[in-house]
């Protein structure tokens, strides 16, 4: 296969109709799991994608083509992955492929983590800062979040020099920004905002002679 | 002056000392999607219908759709600075514009930034742009009147404060010469005007500025201008800017004028909006709530109750009709919600009579309440005189033999539509206008050659306020036609006749 070229950068979203038909298909995978008590079924979930998938990259594209029919599709997983898994992954695959919706399984995997994540009263927070992170302060930040918010945060760091000093903290749509940056350009807005008069009135007073 | 420069230093210094730089909290999404003025975004999961959100560089957005998965946005500015990926700030504000005193004299994009190279405007007051419309209870009729100078619509179609009327006619007919003209009158009367141009040419608008500037009426005006070059998010809400600037001024208990010039290029820039956004398109591909889009802009032009201070919003939409289609979607819609309309017509016009107004279908639905006196009295048949004088031309045209007292009827008739024409630019005080047509109703221009009316009326004007000034001023004060005042204009006017045969 030819390399694939870029044409998205990396921070734009899934489209959200595909994420919302994802947040489905895996609600019902984990709530089906349960109920039919079939082990680990998010590590079985989260072997396939980054062992056999990512492994894989042409059994990947059989399996998401839309050259290749549901029937082959079918048989492939019938031949292939089978004797190597649980009745159950199996069965979820195949419901996958009937719908053809095969090539949500990486959402659906994200999604897997989340509803897990969300049970265990875990949450993700981006965390950008001017330096890298001392331990010391790294775990000043967990403490205080852990005490603010009321849950386990787990953290994913980035380094954005810009920012000059102090922290910028995202929690789902939630920015909490104490960065130097922008509190500069606060402080700016509000000295030009307090001088503008001054400068308006003085230059009135050049233009007016009384 | 010098400034010094220790002090400025110090000044400074203490600001900078006292600021307490707090930690911004905002809701913030991410762009998926742009062009063509509208943005589509995830994330902001609170945002709210209308709310003003943030993009990179400063440009602001207005949520417009909120959907399941996604807010959909228009940009209030360069929607090509906006790159997908970028991070939207949501402001939990209000679309919202400067407003107050400092208004006045400028012209203004519909967010309120100057567009006269005059500097900031210097005001703190604001008002939200979206703006719901007072009660029944908070309202009360419409009885005083709003001069416009023209004589065909303060006789005809008279104007109150707070009253919608429209002006709807083809293009090139002298719509917008109305509303000018009106804005010029309000000279003194300590009523505040707003013009919104809306799509217009931006040197048309320069060319209203302009006049207006010339005519001292840019003193109590402000000019909110958003040129067909600008984006269809800023066309759309130029309206709804300029009724916020003048609600200002109307929930202070003033009386304030605003003309939307025109509503049909509003309604074109908001269906622009809406076919982006994937709204469903209706009649004329219009969304469907392009009648509220206008029903609720015109329902804030009011006159208030005295508890509420007593102010009023008189507005002057104008809509451009093509080849005199007034049946089609838009002018039907706004003629429904106005309580009137000044019908301008293409012939009348190239004949030569300017304003050039149909009187056969202009109303005013407010009508006579809205009239002083003495132009109530003077005025009251003079709509059916005129159109009876229609039929009697019509009638006239095949040649017919006519016995002497039609022939009267049909001069009389030939001499008030000469009357009836008003140069551009120059409103007639009511007084005045009560004077002209008067005479020409008593028939005191009878003897005057219909190409010469228009100059003997200039003559009994000047004629007027220099030999009969006392009468002239009793009338302006008494604003009703008394016996006295009545017997006094009669016998000036019989003095200006008998001067006339004279000649």
């Amino acid at each position: 296969m030819s390399e694939q070229l870029k044409t998205r950068p990396d921070q734009v979203l899934e489209d959200p109709g595909a994420l919302a038909v994802a947040s489905q298909y895996a609600r019902s995978y984990l709530s089906a799991a349960a109920s039919q008590d079939s082990g680990d079924a998010e590590e079985e979930l989260g072997s396939f994608v980054d062992d056999v998938l990512a492994g894989h990259p042409d059994f990947r594209a059989l399996l998401t083509s839309d050259s290749v029919g549901r029937k082959a599709k079918l048989d492939l997983v019938d031949r292939v992955i089978s004797p190597r898994s649980s009745e159950f992954f199996v069965n979820f695959l195949k419901v996958l492929i009937r719908h053809g919706r095969m090539e949500l399984i990486d959402e659906i995997r994200e999604v897997v983590i989340r509803v897990r994540e969300e049970l265990a009263n875990q949450q993700r927070v981006q965390i950008r800062s001017s330096q890298p992170l001392t331990d010391k302060s790294r775990q000043r930040v967990v403490r205080q979040l852990k005490d603010k918010l009321g849950f386990d945060p787990i953290l994913q760091e980035s380094v954005d020099e810009s920012l000059i000093g102090g922290l910028v903290i995202q929690v789902g749509d939630t920015v909490y920004d104490s960065s130097l940056r922008t509190r500069l350009k606060t402080l700016a807005g509000r000295l030009t905002e307090r001088t503008l008069y001054e400068i308006q009135s003085g230059r009135d007073r050049f233009s007016h002679s009384d | 002056m010098k400034f010094k420069a220790d002090e400025i230093a110090s000044v400074i210094q203490t600001e900078i000392e006292d600021f307490r730089g707090q930690i911004q909290t905002a809701e913030v999404g991410r762009v998926i999607e742009v062009g063509d003025g509208i943005a589509r975004c995830t994330g902001l999961s609170t945002a709210m219908a209308g709310e003003m959100l943030e993009f990179p560089g400063g440009i602001r957005g207005l949520t417009f759709n909120l959907e399941e998965n996604s807010v959909g946005v228009v940009i209030l500015g360069d929607s090509l600075k906006i790159k997908e990926g970028d991070e939207v700030k949501s402001t939990g504000r209000l679309l919202s514009v400067p407003v107050g005193d400092a208004m006045l004299g400028r012209v203004v994009d519909p967010l309120g930034n100057p567009l006269d190279g005059n500097g900031p405007i210097m005001t703190t007051d604001t008002r939200p742009v979206e703006h719901e419309a007072v009660g029944v209870a908070g309202r009360q009729p419409v009885k005083v009147p709003l001069q416009t100078g023209i004589k065909a619509v303060d006789a005809m179609t008279p104007i109150g404060r707070g009253q919608r009327e429209l002006i709807i006619g083809d293009r090139k007919t002298g719509k917008t010469a109305v509303a000018i003209d009106t804005i010029l009158n309000q000279k003194g009367t300590g009523v505040k005007c707003v013009y919104v141009a809306c799509g217009q040419r931006a040197a048309s608008v320069a060319g209203v500025v302009e006049v207006l500037r010339e005519h001292g009426a840019l003193d109590y005006t402000i000019v909110v201008a958003s040129s067909s070059a600008d984006p269809a998010p800023l066309q759309y809400i130029a309206p709804y800017a300029g009724a916020a600037m003048a609600e200002h001024y109307m929930y202070n208990g003033e009386d304030t004028l605003i003309v939307y010039d025109d509503l049909s290029k509003q309604a074109i820039a908001y269906r622009q909006l809406s076919l982006l956004m994937r709204r469903p398109p209706g009649r004329e591909a219009f969304p469907g709530d392009v009648f509220y889009c206008h029903s609720r802009l015109l329902e804030r032009a009011v006159k208030l109750s005295d508890e509420l201070g007593g102010g009023s919003m008189t507005a002057l939409p104008i809509i451009e009709t093509l080849e005199g289609e007034v049946s089609a979607y838009i002018p039907t819609n706004v003629i429904s919600i106005t309580d009137g309309q000044i019908y301008l017509e293409p012939d009348l016009f190239w004949k030569g009579i300017r304003p050039a107004i149909n009187v056969g279908i202009s109303v005013s639905r407010v009508g006579g309440n809205a009239q002083t006196k003495a132009m109530k009295k003077i005025a009251g048949s003079l709509r059916l005189d005129l159109a009876a004088f229609r039929e009697l031309e019509a009638f006239a045209q095949l040649g017919t033999e006519l016995d002497a007292a039609t022939q009267q009827q049909l001069d009389r008739g030939y001499c008030m539509v000469e009357l009836l024409k008003q140069p551009q630019y120059e409103p007639l005080n009511v007084a005045d206008q009560v004077i002209v047509i008067y005479a020409g109703a008593k028939g005191y221009f009878d003897k005057v050659p219909v190409a010469d009316v228009q100059a003997k009326e200039k003559e009994l004007l000047s004629f007027v306020q220099t030999e009969h000034a006392d009468m002239r001023d009793k009338l302006i004060e008494a604003e009703a036609l008394t016996d006295e005042v009545e017997e006094a204009l009669k016998s000036a006017l019989e003095a200006f006749v008998s001067r006339l045969d004279s000649e």
